[in-house]
């Protein structure tokens, strides 16, 4: 009898790694090559070749300025780039298998690359990263993209030095940014995380970041890959996961954090990779968020951030009219979602004329709240909820770039820290609708 | 004269009574058949109930929006709708049962006709119940994508989506219990029906990146105006 | 075992460096002595060495451990007679063993009766054979080599009121070359032990020999005429005998003292040695694979020499800054252990005495191309004692026994030349000859066994070496080649096991066999050919087609 109890558990451990396996044989057989490693940097690419060589040239440059004695490792997970992104990435390897060069550099420098599908997703990518950083056992993992034109080497250090030398967990970016640039982190994710969680983290869905080996291990096993509900928005459940974790967590200044083209078509993708990980993670987080009151800062190397002002054109109309327009057509569908009181108020001020347009902060933050408490409810489909909530961010976008049209950086950081502090009062509210919700 | 109408008066009742006498124990028969039926319906509906809560049926209906469909008809939650749809299925076969014990010519052939077509009416409700579903689901989507798009008319478009497969999916039910050769207006339904749900579900899931882009490029392009900044929502 | 009549003998030799004032105290007067070394060539024969590399033992003040030498013609009293000399030289060639002595070209102590007539008078006929100035601002582009001693290459000489130079301790007057009876003068002095029999000479500090204003008077094309000159007589006169250069030089810098092979038949190859103890920490074969890289090719009748550990300081002049603090700061913590530009200490505690290191390391030594040298002491693990001041913690007296002194003299230990390691891990009684000689398993018995297993082929000392590259650089893997003859060395630099897959692509249908237990591995085939080897393992495979 106890003969077959034992002979039970590795079946299913078995069965188990059989079907973990989403690394490809040669990229396995590359990591075996490179072994253990200090610090791991990763890039997750696609079809970056006009940014990454300069890139890799400042990552390359400030390993063999700063960390010549650790033993580092470049991953790239590439989404099947055509432009020979991998090819650059691959070309600052330092071995003795290259022409000699003037390079002076006490180890060999592995620059790898795999393709983790055909379809670029930054969940796979990141996963390959975590995957790569957990069987090299990686001290300390720092994450880069591809695709700001203005890294340089310093962002590599000042990301990894904390997690390397201070002992922290997470090293999540802050940067210097337009003051209208980032709409959705300041008016939404920035003051959300922090009335939740109670840390001031500034950029919690992170485009640059360090880790150290330890909170990408118990990120890696939490395994929401697999059901599917970690589809999107990994950059936000990592630091979701540090900060449920009870990890540490700092913020290090980089630099100017250059403008990147978006079209106003990318909103909903980045609502779903940022907003809908958000208001997922609060159920099985919801024994840490529901105990915090009020907020602290987290340690920060550098400014806490720098805001620089200049014109924006911005066409108001055309906000103010989707705002409207989604008001009123989606209007059976907030019926569903939104409290009576909130939707009835939405409606008025949908009607009103544009210079008296205003969304005010404690709306924002009711419509906000109850969206999160009807997506956890699932009182339509969840993707649906995270798409209609794209007409009514546009509306608070209007009123945060009226109100703040000529405001300085300080009135800017003030007019955000009041939304904040609105996230914070009204987190009851929210609480208030979680117990109720059954 | 008077003998014969007694004679044939007794024997009309000896007749009725005889007769009487011959279906009352059917009768009494059909009546118990009723009255178990009820109770094993009953027995059945409500370890049926169990079950489905034991299942989160519920929150499984919630996820794909039926309880929305259900709450807007004025109907109890989805597992007490299919628990009771299925008590007065189970008493109804026993009804049927019953009434056919009594042997009652032409009845008979009805209550076989009824069993026959069961499996075909719980196919048809079944497509019916997810039909009305995706009906739902993908109008909802046709509507957010289009209002996201800025495309004039959002309402109509998913009113039209809507149209579209519940047409669609009626004529499939038709067809499955049997009706379907008596409508042409189905037949041409099925054709428009399949074509416009196969545009729909590309354009709804598929590609809805693509279609946003392409919906955005048809109409949304020309409204931009010379030297506009996009916002960064990241 | 008469010796070879092979001319190119240098070319599989296994050297044996040892000082005799170290090795064996016959006489129990505490300093190891000539009578003694020959008591003790039945132990180096056992151990498998065929040359012994002699450090210096003629007359002198011993300020420089013999490299200051009074007298070239005889030997030092402490260490017997020139007779004495003669006996080990005839025991050592009926063993099969060579050897090789000391020859300080550049420099004589200051008591040398030369320099004393020198200094005398200006116008001695001696005055000429140094290098005298009377101001000094000559050479400003010189380096000073003995950084932590001297200030100056010149030195005050209150008698001839003069300066004169000196490349290292002030107490060593240089030689002056340009003087044609300075050179006759030496000749003379090679001659005296080629006639001897000695089978050769390691030429200390050869670079230095010549000064020219306007260079930093290293490896003057002068510099070279003047050992391509005795290279010549040394070729009439004996042929079959070797020159051995100590020219701690950049690898470009050190070729042309091989000339067209009419100059050196071998030198150190300095800048190899510190890349091997830095690859082995940093477990990255980058070091060494670039540093031979840089190694220009020899001419055929020329020999690398190589070594782990010598008499010196771990030399770090041959390394960039960055590499020198990364050496210092793994392998010399201990600032006591740093030395002008080195590291004062033994290959054993160097490797924390991990005898997998000291194994792994050694397999390199012999492996590489090139000839390898032995320091005395290392085949045991020897440990140093860096409480001793210079660097005569690495020349302490060899550890025969755990008995009285080690067994190395029956002397009061006060009267030794030098205190023994004492310490638990590394002194007599826990490290020395007589108890490995006892265990199949010791160092000792297993340094006799690899070098049986080099010695059993020439492809070491003679062949030509292909490096493999397998992407993990923790592996160095090369195949030495002589003729039909070809070797598989494949080392793991790292503390962990690791797999590797090499490219043989050309040796395929080869079979592997091992060479240490002659076991065979499977046939190379399409694929790359996959291994695993564990922490600091490695194997040496011959190649074989059947």
């Amino acid at each position: 009898m106890s003969h077959d109890a034992l002979a039970l558990p590795p079946l299913r451990t078995e069965i188990k790694l059989a079907e973990e396996t989403f690394l490809t044989d040669d990229f396995l057989r590359q990591l075996i090559n490179v072994g253990e490693v200090d610090v791991l940097v990763g890039l997750a690419t696609h079809n970056n070749a006009k940014t990454i060589g300069a890139i890799v040239q400042s990552i390359q440059s400030c390993i063999l300025r700063s960390y010549t004695r650790d033993r580092v490792v470049i991953i790239n997970a590439d989404g099947g780039s055509r432009d020979g992104t991998p090819e650059l990435v691959t070309g600052i390897s330092i071995d003795d298998l290259r022409p000699l060069s003037n390079l002076h550099s006490l180890r060999t420098l592995h620059s790898i690359s795999t393709q983790y599908a055909n379809t670029p997703s930054s969940t796979a990518a990141l996963r390959t990263i975590l995957a790569a950083a957990e069987l090299l056992r990686a001290k300390a993992c720092v994450v880069m993209s591809p695709e700001s034109p203005s890294i340089d080497g310093e962002w590599i250090s000042k990301l990894l030095h904390p997690v390397r030398y201070d002992s922290f967990d997470l090293a999540t970016p802050t940067y210097r940014r337009h003051k209208f640039e980032g709409l959705l982190i300041t008016n939404l994710l920035y003051p959300m995380t922090r009335a939740l969680y109670g840390l001031r983290i500034r950029e919690p869905y992170m485009q640059d970041f360090g880790f150290s080996g330890r909170l990408g291990s118990e990120f890696l096993s939490q395994n929401a890959w697999a059901d599917g509900s970690g589809e999107d928005g990994i950059e936000l459940r990592l630091t979701l996961a540090a900060i449920t974790g009870k990890r540490r967590i700092c913020q290090s200044f980089l630099g100017q954090k250059e403008h990147v083209e978006r079209r106003s078509a990318d909103l909903v993708p980045a609502l779903r990779q940022t907003v809908g990980p958000m208001f997922a993670t609060l159920e099985s987080t919801f024994s840490t968020w529901s105990s915090v009151t009020g907020s602290q800062p987290v340690p920060t190397f550098g400014p806490e951030h720098e805001v620089s002002l200049g014109p924006l054109r911005v066409n108001r109309k055309r906000l103010r009219q989707m705002f409207s327009s989604g008001v009123a057509e989606l209007e059976t569908v907030f019926h569903s979602i939104l409290a009576p009181s909130t939707l009835v108020e939405l409606q008025r001020i949908a009607r009103l004329e544009e210079e008296d347009f205003v969304y005010p902060a404690e709306l924002w933050v009711k419509t906000v709240y109850e969206f999160a408490a009807s997506y956890q409810k699932s009182v339509i489909n969840r993707d649906h909820i995270i798409q209609a909530l794209a007409p009514l961010f546009r509306g608070r976008v209007l009123t945060f770039l009226t109100e703040n049209r000529n405001g300085t950086a300080e009135d800017v950081e003030n007019n955000i820290e009041g939304l904040c502090l609105e996230f914070e009062r009204l987190k009851p509210y929210l609480l208030q609708m979680w117990e109720t919700r059954e | 004269m008077k003998e014969m109408i007694i004679s044939e008066l007794s024997q009309a009742l000896h007749e009725l009574a005889r007769g009487f006498a011959h279906y009352l124990p059917r009768l009494i028969v059909m009546l118990i058949l009723a009255f178990a039926g009820w109770a094993v319906a009953y027995f059945v509906k409500v370890l049926l109930r169990s079950l489905l809560r034991l299942l989160r049926f519920d929150k499984l209906s919630e996820n794909t929006g039926a309880s929305q469909l259900l709450n807007k008809a004025a109907l109890p939650p989805a597992s007490e709708v299919l628990s009771r749809f299925v008590f007065w299925l189970v008493w109804l076969g026993f009804i049927l049962v019953g009434v056919s014990v009594l042997g009652i010519l032409g009845l008979q052939e009805q209550v076989a006709k009824f069993f026959f077509f069961l499996p075909r009416l719980f196919t048809a409700l079944f497509i019916l119940f997810f039909g009305l579903l995706a009906a739902g689901f993908f109008s909802r989507a046709a509507l957010l994508a289009a209002v996201n798009a800025n495309v004039p008319s959002p309402r109509m478009l998913s009113f039209a989506v809507r149209s579209i497969i519940i047409v669609f999916v009626l004529s499939i039910v038709f067809e499955e219990l049997g009706l379907a050769e008596q409508t042409m207006l189905v037949a041409f339904g099925i054709v428009f029906g399949a074509l416009m749900l196969g545009l729909a579900l590309a354009f709804g899931i598929g590609g809805r990146n693509l279609a946003q882009g392409f919906l955005e490029r048809r109409f949304l392009r020309p409204k931009k105006e010379e030297g506009e900044d996009e916002l960064s929502a990241l | 075992m008469p010796l070879s009549q092979d001319v190119l003998w240098y070319k599989d030799a296994i050297i044996y460096q040892v000082h005799v004032r170290t090795f064996y105290d016959s006489n129990g007067d505490g300093i190891g002595d000539f009578q003694g070394l020959e008591q003790k060539l039945g132990y180096l024969q056992e151990l498998g060495v065929n040359a012994i590399w002699l450090m210096p033992f003629f007359p002198s003040p011993l300020r420089d451990d013999g490299y200051d030498i009074a007298d070239y013609e005889t030997v030092h009293s402490g260490y017997g007679t020139l007779e004495d000399f003669r006996k080990v030289l005839e025991s050592a060639h009926n063993r099969g063993i060579r050897i090789i002595i000391e020859m300080v070209l550049n420099h004589t102590s200051d008591q040398h009766p030369w320099f004393q007539e020198s200094r005398s008078s200006r116008d001695n006929p001696r005055r000429d054979w140094y290098v005298w100035s009377d101001t000094d601002e000559r050479y400003k582009g010189t380096r000073i080599i003995f950084l932590d001693t001297e200030k100056s290459n010149w030195a005050w000489d209150p008698i001839s009121k003069a300066y004169y130079w000196h490349r290292f301790f002030s107490h060593q007057p240089d030689l002056n070359y340009d003087n044609p009876a300075v050179r006759e003068q030496m000749w003379k002095v090679m001659s005296f032990w080629l006639e001897m029999g000695v089978d050769g000479f390691r030429l200390d500090a050869v670079p230095y020999l010549l000064e020219r204003e306007g260079t930093n008077c290293e490896n003057l094309p002068e510099t070279h005429e003047v050992l391509k000159e005795f290279r010549r007589r040394l070729d009439e006169q004996f042929p079959g005998r070797m020159l051995l250069a100590e020219a701690n030089q950049w690898p470009a810098d050190l070729r042309p003292y091989f000339g067209d092979g009419d100059e050196f038949h071998m030198a150190f190859h300095f800048p190899l040695m510190p890349r091997m103890f830095m690859g082995l920490k940093l477990e990255d074969r980058k070091p060494i694979t670039e540093i031979l890289q840089q190694t220009p090719e020899i001419p055929p009748p020329c020999q690398w020499s190589l070594f782990l550990r010598n008499h010196d300081e771990l030399t770090l002049e041959m390394v960039t800054d960055m590499e020198r603090d990364y050496m210092y700061d793994t392998y010399a913590e201990n600032k006591t252990m740093r030395l002008n530009l080195g590291i004062r200490r033994r290959l054993a505690p160097l490797l924390e005495n991990d005898r997998r290191r000291i194994e792994l390391m050694n397999g390199l030594l012999m492996s590489l191309p090139g000839t390898p040298i032995v320091y005395y002491g290392d085949e045991i693990g020897m440990g140093d004692n860096i409480n001793l001041g210079d660097r005569n913690g690495v020349r302490t007296p060899m550890q025969w026994s755990g008995g009285w002194n080690a067994g190395f003299s029956t002397a009061e230990p006060d009267r030794l030349y030098a205190p023994l390691i004492q310490n638990p891990v590394y002194g007599y009684p826990a490290v020395n000859v007589l108890s490995q000689l006892g265990s199949e398993h010791s160092l000792l018995r297993w340094m006799q066994r690899m070098i049986a297993v080099r010695a059993s082929t020439s492809v070491f000392g003679r062949g030509s070496i292909e490096f493999l590259r397998p992407a993990n650089h923790r592996i160095l893997a090369y195949v030495r080649r002589l003729g039909n003859e070809a070797v598989l060395a494949v080392n793991n630099l790292s503390g962990a096991a690791q797999a590797v897959e090499l490219d043989l692509k050309k040796y395929k249908g080869n079979i592997l066999i091992e060479m240490s237990g002659k076991n065979m591995f499977p046939r190379v085939g399409d694929q790359p050919y996959l291994l695993t080897l564990g922490p600091y393992q490695f194997f040496w495979f011959r190649l074989r087609r059947i």
